[in-house]
């Protein structure tokens, strides 16, 4: 059996359990497959949700604007602790622990400093993403062999052309790992930051269906989210992939 | 000539000592060298008595405890290389890049255009028997390759001198020999001025213009040999046979004296 066709087996295996085990409970706490299709049909159409759109690309936005911080912050602030031996050893234990701390506990003082708006999202989902970005740079840049950076002072590269030629490079490999890691917290961040309390955005449309017990609604929501964390990490895993060929 | 041209290398009463968390290491005590230009000067001495840290110091990578390095009258103060180019002991070739890129790394990073770069670098690979390796990455690259990719990316960027530390350490004999007289065809041609660190008594006979002897840990200067001889050397001729036996008298010692200390 090919894996296509596993996948189409195993996937319809499970939908009929699922169809069989929902119809046999509440019909409003659990939905059957044959129930979320139709209202996948109607959010998919607009006739649900009318404004669906918008909120999918505020949602999407708001994650491209998250990662960016989460990217420019992590690799500068892994970089000046790699590269600074004092620095390095004073703050990046610290950020190993607080990288440990469940990243939730955060959110309420977020939304009283940056309010019910995009801005406390992109927050947390920066907060995510930074992290893993940051330690993976740190990471990166202690695995650089210490001998090149002493070849190619002695060429003369300035400690720019050293970070372009020879830390980035040396460590595209750990690098690139933690910017995919980075991008599924912080698309995490931002949904999970919309649907604990917002105006608008993906996170908030599950909220509302989920409470008004619009539960097929609430689930073809879900698997609309679902698409757009899946193509983010599709895209991530082949730049990822294109960057290990050229690095090993 | 005048003095000052006369003095293209100066190294005045230098030392280095290491501080690690395991303790201090006197690396180097007091050392002083004068090299004209010109000069196919090999330094020689048993192993950890500061060879490399005093080629560090001429590439500006290494600053002394105390004295001074000087080259064309103007004090070291970091990497030049415009004036000095460097083949490491551990080649340190960049992994990401193939063979022809290492050697344009110099050229790429002084700004020259990319077709300039190529036909240099090109040029360079034939000589050192590399041709067919050109965009081979370091790994698939055997140890004596990577040395000879090394050295062509030192000479690329073509500089008045040349430090080379035990450039041909990892290369069988035969290719040593044929790298060797590769090398001295190139110095004889160029005027470069090339420091090279060496164990081997015959490349020191073969080569130099002048051998300096280091003593062990501490290095200090122990004694300097001129050979003031053509080339190519027949190096069974009664005079490199006893100037081979007085070199090995010198450095007999000092290696003892490294070997029990160490
Ligand atoms: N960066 C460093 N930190 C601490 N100690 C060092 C460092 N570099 C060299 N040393 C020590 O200084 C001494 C001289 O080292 P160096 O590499 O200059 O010797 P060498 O003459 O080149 O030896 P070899 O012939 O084995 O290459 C050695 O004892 C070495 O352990
Ligand atoms: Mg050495």
């Amino acid at each position: 059996m090919t894996t296509s066709a596993f996948r189409l087996a195993i996937l319809s295996g499970v939908l009929a359990l699922w169809e069989i085990a929902a119809r046999a409970g509440n019909p409003l706490l659990y939905v059957p497959p044959s129930a979320v299709l139709p209202s996948l049909v109607n959010l998919v159409a607009l006739r649900s949700y009318p404004d669906l759109l918008e909120h999918v690309l505020l949602t999407a936005r708001e994650i491209a604007v998250a990662y960016a911080l989460a990217v420019a912050g992590g690799v500068g602030v892994g970089c000046a602790l790699g590269g600074h031996r004092v620095l390095g050893r004073a703050y990046a234990p610290m950020l190993a622990a607080l990288y440990a701390v469940p990243a939730v506990v955060w959110y309420p003082s977020l939304m009283l400093f940056f309010g019910l708006d995009a801005a406390s999202k992109i927050a947390f989902g920066f907060l995510l993403g930074f992290f893993p970005i940051t330690l993976a740079v740190l990471a990166g840049t202690r695995q650089v062999n210490p001998h090149l950076v002493t070849v190619a002072r002695s060429f003369g590269a300035s400690p720019l052309a050293v970070f372009a030629k020879v830390l980035l490079p040396g460590m595209l490999f750990t690098l690139v790992g933690g910017l995919r890691t980075g991008l599924a917290l912080a698309v995490i961040g931002v949904i999970v930051g919309e649907v604990l309390g917002a105006k608008a955005g993906m996170g908030t449309l599950i909220n509302h269906a989920y409470g008004l017990f619009r539960t097929a609604d609430y689930v073809a929501l879900v698997l609309v989210t679902l698409v757009l964390i899946v193509t983010s990490d599709v895209l991530a895993s082949l730049v990822e992939r294109r960057a290990r060929r050229w690095t090993t | 000539m005048t003095v000052a041209d006369a003095e293209l290398i100066r190294i005045d009463g230098v030392a280095k000592r290491y501080r690690t968390a395991s303790g201090v290491v006197d690396a180097l005590g007091d050392v002083s060298l004068a090299v004209p230009e010109g000069q196919f000067c090999t330094i020689i001495g048993p192993s950890g008595c500061g060879k490399s840290t005093l080629l560090g110091m001429l590439a500006g990578l290494v600053g002394p405890d105390g004295g001074r390095v000087l080259i064309e009258g103007q004090p070291v103060t970091g990497p030049d290389p415009r004036r000095v180019a460097t083949v490491f002991q551990d080649p340190g070739l960049f992994p990401w890049r193939t063979a022809l890129e290492n050697v344009e790394f110099g050229l790429e990073l002084q700004g020259a255009d990319r077709g300039r770069r190529r036909a240099v670098a090109t040029e360079l690979l034939g000589p050192l028997g590399l041709r067919g390796f050109a965009e081979k990455y370091p790994r698939e690259l055997s140890g004596g390759m990577k040395q000879r990719v090394a050295i062509g990316r030192a000479l690329a960027i073509d500089t008045k001198i040349l430090l080379m530390d035990e450039p041909f350490g990892a290369l069988d004999e035969q290719t040593r020999m044929l790298m060797g007289e590769w090398l001295l065809d190139i110095w004889r041609r160029t005027n470069k001025t090339v420091i090279f660190v060496t164990h081997s008594l015959h490349e020191a006979l073969a080569l130099s213009t002048r051998v300096v002897v280091m003593t062990a840990r501490p290095g200090r200067i122990k004694s300097v040999l001129e050979l003031p001889l053509g080339y190519p050397r027949a190096m069974e001729s009664p005079e490199l046979v006893t100037l081979r036996a007085k070199l090995w008298s010198e450095i007999r010692d000092e290696s003892l004296r490294a070997m029990s200390e160490s």
